[in-house]
């Protein structure tokens, strides 16, 4: 479970908020989709409940952890799969994942399994002694989907998940997220992929200027507007950039 | 040529902007930081001014000054050489930015330009430092005329084409090699410092051919005139210097008094300087062209060999022994970061085996500056804490480990701040490591120091606790430093260390610390004299020196452990 209370951040000295007053709550067994343009603050909130940025304002809770309380237990509960890509270049893909293993206290004998089990389904496992600076955009994608998985994480964080991987890759990713959510856990992703997450998710929130201006299940919307997601989205960013 | 002259300012630029970072710079500091840098330099530059200006004065009335004037523009592009290659190298021949300009609408030829360009700019630079600080007080000593003066101008243009052509000689098949190996991190680390260690050899040779060490007959030690020993030294080497034609047709230009010569000698050597560079042309286009398709072409993707999942090395350890080995593989797999490491690791023996070497080296029938500084009664008191005062400051300056630990996270800092991991175990992994590095070197340090300049052993061991303690103050320094203003989002590590400041701050605190080791001895080597080498006052002097370089290193640690979590939480990636 993800709560967000009130939570605003603002850059440096900036008077300008990147999230302005978000409050939203994700629960057990869902799969959220975050929605906006371009600088909306989606990224912004994903690494503020990743508790890579801290909130100027609000409290931020996953699995009812208090984030900035204990933010080392709230972290655990947590797999991140980041939109850019950085990270350990001048690692092997298998050292890469011992480390986080270690780093998320993975007993030696899961870990194995679970690097095996993943690696295999991402087709990664030839790739997984070599340098990560040796990957592909795809590949570097796919290895930092399984890092955030072989802690089995409660609370599973997606940054535009599918840029990069292959139509194969991309359905697999699409299944785990859907037997994770299943599992009981939450699994919250960022998406420009209007389909997908028209696809995937079982609730969504749009978010524009730093506001969340919808957040809804899919039938409901479907329901009440009878329109499609895609044309429910370019109205509501369009209606907020004219007040604007 | 308007795409040429884009790319040049572009990539110019580019090398010497600094990252904005969410908060103003505070642009007072830093120049308060460079000005007072400037003033610990300002006695070295005056020095080799003096000793230049004094040259040209003992060069007066000489047949072939000239020839004099060619070797201190050889001297010049021994620097400039020095200091180039490895730009040469990262900038020109290892294409790492080809992805981001081969899609535009620019020759290839013209990317060439552009870079090369850059590269020769940056040799302009250092070459002017050089002239003003070898050249021009040489033509003021010697009374030089206005045409000697209007001749540097040219000269500045001119000089960096040599070093530009040696260096793409020594460049093309050293990075046709580093591509070879561009999988093989550390293989690459190794390759690099034994080049610099080779480089560095060659030019401490030269320096001593030349009499800067104390091997030539009487320099120091006898009380003869130095400058007249270095003007000896040069017209030796004036001989074969005379076969630098380009060089000594632009020094005989630059020295002669009529308009004539000057002209003539001028013309020369701007043709053969345009020789040199049709050269360097030639050599490099066709280098540059293959290096960028192995760059674009060979990226070595999807050559994996089959792998039996119950191969792979899965193995769990202790989080602060993972993170120091993750580090460890980091930092010397990359090449650049690994070069930087490995040379803090073995800079200071180096040091010291170098000062052996020059202080050691016996004229025909006296004794070397060491013997005869051995048998001084206070050899033993001062000697060590020169090296711990000289040594401590390099140490800093050079322990990258210690000075970036934060900023050579780049941007994959988010892993870190994502990762449940307690602030301490990180905090402790990395000052776990920059200790250990560093107490290494210096264990290396003071047991050649104790070798080769005969120190006795227990001052060995004093010294490297006070390093040890002084090292450790400064590295808690720096990394609140580095934390407070990491310098995240690079993509050439080398360039990035070119603008932070984390260098020359260790540098101003290592500067300091020597002061604070002076202000404590001073005193005490007065007390030592004046009681006929009373052993109480050598024991006081240490004992004040370990008390304050203890007090210096706990009192930097608890600032460190109060501020750095703070820090560490408002890097916003």
């Amino acid at each position: 479970m993800i709560k967000l209370t009130n939570v605003s951040k603002s850059y440096g000295k900036s008077q300008v908020k990147a999230v302005d007053s978000l409050s939203l709550e994700i629960k057990d067994g869902e799969i959220f989709g975050f929605l906006g343009p371009n600088g909306a603050g989606k990224s912004t909130t994903i690494k503020m409940i990743t508790g890579i940025l801290s909130p100027g304002e609000g409290v931020i809770e996953v699995d009812g952890v208090n984030i900035a309380e204990n933010p080392t237990l709230a972290k655990s509960y947590i797999g991140f799969v980041p939109d850019n890509h950085e990270t350990y270049e001048t690692l092997k893909g298998i050292e890469y994942l011992n480390f986080i293993g270690t780093m998320y206290s993975v007993e030696q004998t899961a870990l194995k399994s679970r690097i095996a089990e993943y690696a295999e389904l991402f087709q990664l496992t030839d790739a997984l002694p070599n340098m990560i600076s040796s990957y592909s955009h795809g590949m570097k994608q796919k290895l930092m989907v399984i890092a955030t998985l072989i802690h089995d994480p409660k609370v599973w964080i997606l940054d535009e998940p599918l840029t990069g991987l292959d139509p194969q890759s991309a359905y697999q990713l699409k299944q785990l997220m859907r037997k994770h959510a299943d599992c009981g856990n939450t699994v919250f992703f960022s998406s420009h992929v209007i389909d997908v997450v028209e696809k995937v998710c079982d609730r969504i929130g749009i978010i524009n200027h730093g506001k969340l201006v919808a957040v809804d299940t899919l039938d409901n919307i479907r329901a009440d507007k009878n329109v499609s997601l895609e044309s429910l989205f370019l109205t509501i960013t369009s209606a907020e950039e004219t007040e604007a | 040529m308007k795409k040429y002259l884009s790319l040049v300012k572009l990539l110019f630029v580019q090398q010497y902007r600094i990252k904005p970072s969410g908060k103003k710079r505070k642009k007072g500091g830093t120049i308060a930081l460079f000005v007072l840098l400037g003033l610990c330099f300002l006695p070295m530059l005056i020095g080799v001014f003096a000793a230049m200006y004094y040259l040209g004065q003992v060069s007066r009335g000489i047949a072939d000054v000239g020839a004099v004037c060619a070797a201190l523009i050889i001297i010049c592009q021994g620097v400039v050489f020095v200091f180039g290659i490895p730009a040469l190298i990262s900038n020109v021949f290892t294409v790492k930015d080809a992805d981001k300009l081969l899609f535009l609408p620019i020759r290839s030829a013209s990317i060439f330009a552009s870079k090369l360009t850059v590269v020769y700019l940056n040799e302009v630079i250092t070459t002017a430092v050089t002239v003003i600080v070898i050249l021009l007080p040489f033509g003021i000593g010697l009374g030089a005329g206005a045409g000697f003066y209007l001749l540097l101008i040219p000269a500045l243009v001119l000089i960096p084409l040599l070093p530009m052509l040696l260096g793409c000689i020594i460049a093309v098949p050293l990075s046709a090699l580093i591509t070879k190996f561009s999988n093989n991190g550390i293989f690459k680390t190794v390759m690099q410092t034994v080049l610099y260690i080779i480089l560095m050899a060659v030019y401490i040779a030269g320096m001593y051919y030349l009499g800067f060490f104390g091997g030539s007959s009487g320099d120091i030690t006898g009380g003869a005139d130095s400058g007249a020993i270095l003007l000896e030294k040069l017209q030796q080497m004036s001989k074969y210097i005379k076969y630098v034609h380009s060089n000594y047709t632009l020094a005989v230009a630059m020295t002669s008094a009529a308009f004539g010569a000057l002209s003539l000698n001028l013309v020369i050597s701007v043709a053969e300087n345009v020789f040199l560079f049709a050269l360097v042309l030639l050599m490099s286009v066709p280098f540059y062209h293959r290096m960028l398709t192995v760059s674009v072409e060979g990226g070595g993707r999807g050559r994996h060999k089959k792998v039996n999942a119950d191969e792979l090395q899965v193995k769990n350890q202790g989080v602060v022994k993972e993170l120091i080995f993750t580090d460890i593989k980091r930092v010397t797999r990359d090449s650049q970061m690994g070069f930087q490491c490995i040379m803090s690791l073995i800079i200071l023996p180096l040091m010291v085996g170098i000062f052996a070497l020059a202080f050691g080296m016996s004229a025909e029938d006296e004794g070397s500056i060491l013997e005869i500084l051995q048998v001084q009664p206070m050899y033993q008191l001062i000697a060590p804490i020169v090296f711990v005062g000289y040594m401590s400051m390099l140490g800093m300056t050079s322990n990258v480990l210690g000075i970036y630990p934060i900023s050579r996270e780049n941007k994959s800092i988010y892993i870190i701040k994502s990762l449940p991991l307690s602030f301490s175990k990180y905090l402790f992994a990395k000052v776990l490591l920059a200790t250990l590095s560093m107490v290494i070197s210096n264990i290396i340090t003071c047991l050649l120091i104790v070798i080769l300049f005969k120190v006795q052993w227990f001052y060995g061991i004093l010294m490297l606790v006070t390093m040890a303690l002084l090292g450790f103050g400064t590295m808690c320094i720096m990394t609140l430093v580095d934390l407070k203003n990491p310098k995240l989002g690079w993509t050439n590590f080398n360039q990035s260390l070119k603008n932070a400041k984390n260098s020359w701050i260790a540098m101003l605190v290592g500067f300091l610390c020597m002061i604070a080791l002076a202000a404590v001895v001073a005193p005490c080597a007065v007390g030592w004299a004046l009681t006929d080498g009373g052993w109480y006052m050598t024991m006081v002097m240490w004992l004040l020196i370990i008390g304050l370089s203890a007090g210096y290193a706990v009192v930097s640690y608890k600032v460190m452990a109060s501020r750095a979590q703070r820090y560490f939480e408002q890097i916003e990636p």
